[in-house]
């Protein structure tokens, strides 16, 4: 366990020491606070005050821009920069090397995730005291969002193993993630029958993340989440056992 | 300490180790060379577990490769070649690192650190991140990491190829000593450092062991000595000094001399350099020779043959295939009369013994046929 926590704590540490983690960061909260409050009206054109929009925005951007950046250099870069090798034959577990990367990641996720928080703080508090905030959906939909980011993470992980180019990877998983949003949005939903209508219901990120935000904790939602996740890294596991027999 | 056998990779169709076994034992320092491509670092990667072996079993201090890769991984250091670390990483964050991982407290960190830091040089650069340092400084760290856990066995592949002269002989110094307690196992491309710090050497080449027992077996191997003289080129005994076509043609003259090669040398004096059978010894004849002609000699050595020597006879005529064959991949339609032709000579051969008419025959047929 020690041994996936300081590969996890090198992986955290190491987003901070190139700008990458900064420039995420810091775009994607002014980018989300300005579509949060202006997009189609935005929030204060809603009647009552609700965070349903910031529920909508953070998973696309997290997923068309944070994660893929985020994860598309696990794996791939070390692997492309030979530095997996020196990692590899320290006595690690390759199943330690993916959970510590993933744990990484997601960890810094995670804060950016904490960070959004200022929203609901900025507006139910001071300065502009909207009222009582309705804490139900704001706990369940920030539980949705952290299980929802670590099965985008655990693909974009995936997909990293997968490749040498970080490139590759970012487009990739950009797609991928793309497509699990996109499969759920009633224009795609319209044109198809009714027994598609129900599969892609069934596995978009959309649909999954709006229940979370009504403030529905289904088990069926958690257990569609976490099964990405381990599906994925256990995917992750077997591309990195894979060098082994090429 | 180190025991691989039958051990054999395949990439693709590709066969880069085929049936390779060779054991080490505790406190012996071994050199693993071999020509570019041989499967010198496939091995090593078998060895720390990286890569698995198509075939054959290998076992580290007892424990089997494939079955327990941490508990092998615990005790060796490993530097793989062109060492490759995280690059936003300090040198001293990333030994930290590599410590943690392997579980040293703070305590034994410290201590090892400060022999690390000795050995491998790196005083001047721990706060420096490593993506900044030169190839060599980044060597001696990888070097360091290698020993931060004080291994019982240390797999180093090229660990000296980018160390300048000075920090080299230290390094191999340092490998030297310890390899009293421990078990070593190093490439390498520079077969005097073998000869200086391995007592022992396994020469591999197209994915087989072709040489393996200690340095001086495997040089007597060649079964050949090689002489080292200098002619004066300015003065002479009597008579005008020689030429060096002269000097050349006259010691190749020798019964005995199997080659004359020459030295480079400044403009005072030839240099050659002799090979001749171990059973007979030509200084004598050498020295008549020169007494003869009132020839200056200036320096004479016999040596036993170095292991370059005996490295290039082993694996020379490998590489030389290999080369014919990637120079000429779509070649399909030659080899067939490539090995025609090999086989003309080796008739030649035998009726030259038998019949020498026939012989000629033959001779002319093939010329005709080409
Ligand atoms: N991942 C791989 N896929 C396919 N072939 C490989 C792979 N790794 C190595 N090889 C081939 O295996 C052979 C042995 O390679 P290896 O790296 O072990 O050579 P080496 O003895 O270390 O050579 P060098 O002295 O150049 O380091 C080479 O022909 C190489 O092309
Ligand atoms: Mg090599």
């Amino acid at each position: 366990m020690s041994t996936t926590l300081n590969i996890a704590k090198r992986e955290f540490r190491s987003y901070f020491d190139s700008p990458v983690a900064y420039v995420v960061i810091c775009l994607s909260l002014f980018g989300l606070g300005g579509v949060f409050f202006n997009y189609n009206g935005g929030f204060w054109q809603a009647n009552r005050a609700s965070l349903e929009q910031l529920f909508v925005q953070i998973p696309r951007a997290l997923s068309w821009i944070v994660i893929p950046v985020v994860t598309m250099r696990l794996i791939a870069e070390e692997k492309r920069s030979g530095t997996l090798e020196m990692l590899i034959t320290l006595p690690v577990k390759d199943s330690e090397v993916i959970l510590g990367k993933f744990l990484g990641a997601w960890g810094l996720v995670l804060v950016l995730l904490g960070a959004t928080i200022v929203y609901p703080a900025l507006m139910f508090g001071a300065p502009w005291n909207l009222g009582a905030l309705d804490s139900g959906p704001v706990a369940a939909g920030y539980l949705g969002l952290a299980l929802y980011s670590a099965a985008a993470v655990a693909i974009g992980l995936f997909i990293s193993a997968l490749t040498e180019s970080q490139i590759i990877a970012f487009f990739v998983t950009f797609v991928v993630l793309f497509f699990l949003h996109v499969l759920g949005a009633g224009a795609v939903l319209s044109m198809l029958p009714q027994r598609a209508e129900y599969v892609l219901t069934f596995i978009s990120f959309d649909s999954r993340l709006a229940s979370f935000m009504r403030g529905l904790v289904n088990t069926r939602d958690v257990v569609y989440f976490l099964s990405i996740t381990f599906g994925s890294l256990i995917g992750a596991f077997w591309a990195l056992e894979r060098r082994k027999w090429n | 300490m180190i025991e691989a056998t039958g051990l054999t990779k395949v990439y693709g169709a590709y066969r880069a180790l085929d049936r390779v076994s060779f054991e080490v034992r505790k406190g012996e320092v071994v050199g693993f060379l071999g020509p570019n491509g041989a499967g010198k670092s496939t091995t090593m990667r078998i060895l720390t577990c990286y890569n698995s072996a198509s075939g054959g079993s290998a076992k580290v201090h007892g424990y089997d490769v494939f079955d327990e890769p941490l508990a092998v991984r615990e005790k060796i250091g490993y530097l793989p070649q062109r060492a490759q670390m995280y690059g936003e990483m300090s040198v001293k964050e990333y030994l930290r690192f590599v410590a943690d991982v392997r579980g040293i407290d703070d305590a034994s960190f410290n201590k090892r650190m400060r022999n690390i830091v000795e050995v491998c040089g790196l005083g001047t650069v721990l706060g420096k991140d490593i993506r900044q340092l030169s190839h060599g400084y980044r060597q001696r760290v990888g070097l360091g990491q290698a020993l931060i856990h004080n291994p019982p066995i240390l797999i180093l592949d090229e660990p000296t190829s980018d160390l300048d002269p000075n920090e080299k002989a230290e390094v191999l110094e340092y490998i030297k000593e310890i390899g009293k307690d421990r078990t070593v196992i190093l490439s390498t491309h520079n077969l005097g450092e073998v000869e200086e710090s391995c007592a022992r050497a396994i020469i591999i080449s197209k994915g087989r062991v072709v040489a393996d027992g200690a340095i001086d077996e495997v040089r007597a191997r060649g079964g050949r000595v090689r002489y080292q003289l200098l002619v004066d080129e300015k003065a002479a005994l009597r008579g005008t000094a020689p030429s060096n076509e002269e000097v050349s043609a006259a010691l190749g003259a020798i019964a005995g001399v199997l080659s004359v090669k020459e030295l480079p040398t400044d403009d005072r004096a030839h240099g050659f350099t002799l090979l001749g059978n171990k059973s007979t010894d030509l200084r004598g004849e050498i020295f008549k020779l020169c007494v003869e002609k009132g020839w200056l000699l200036l320096e004479m050595r016999r040596d036993i043959q170095k292991l370059e020597d005996v490295f290039k006879s082993l694996t020379k005529g490998d590489e030389a295939a290999d080369r014919l064959r990637t120079a000429a991949p779509a070649d399909e339609d030659d080899e067939p009369a490539d090995e025609d032709e090999d086989d003309d000579v080796e008739d030649e051969a035998g009726e030259d013994a038998s019949d020498d008419d026939d012989a000629s025959d033959d001779k002319a047929d093939s010329k005709d046929e080409d």
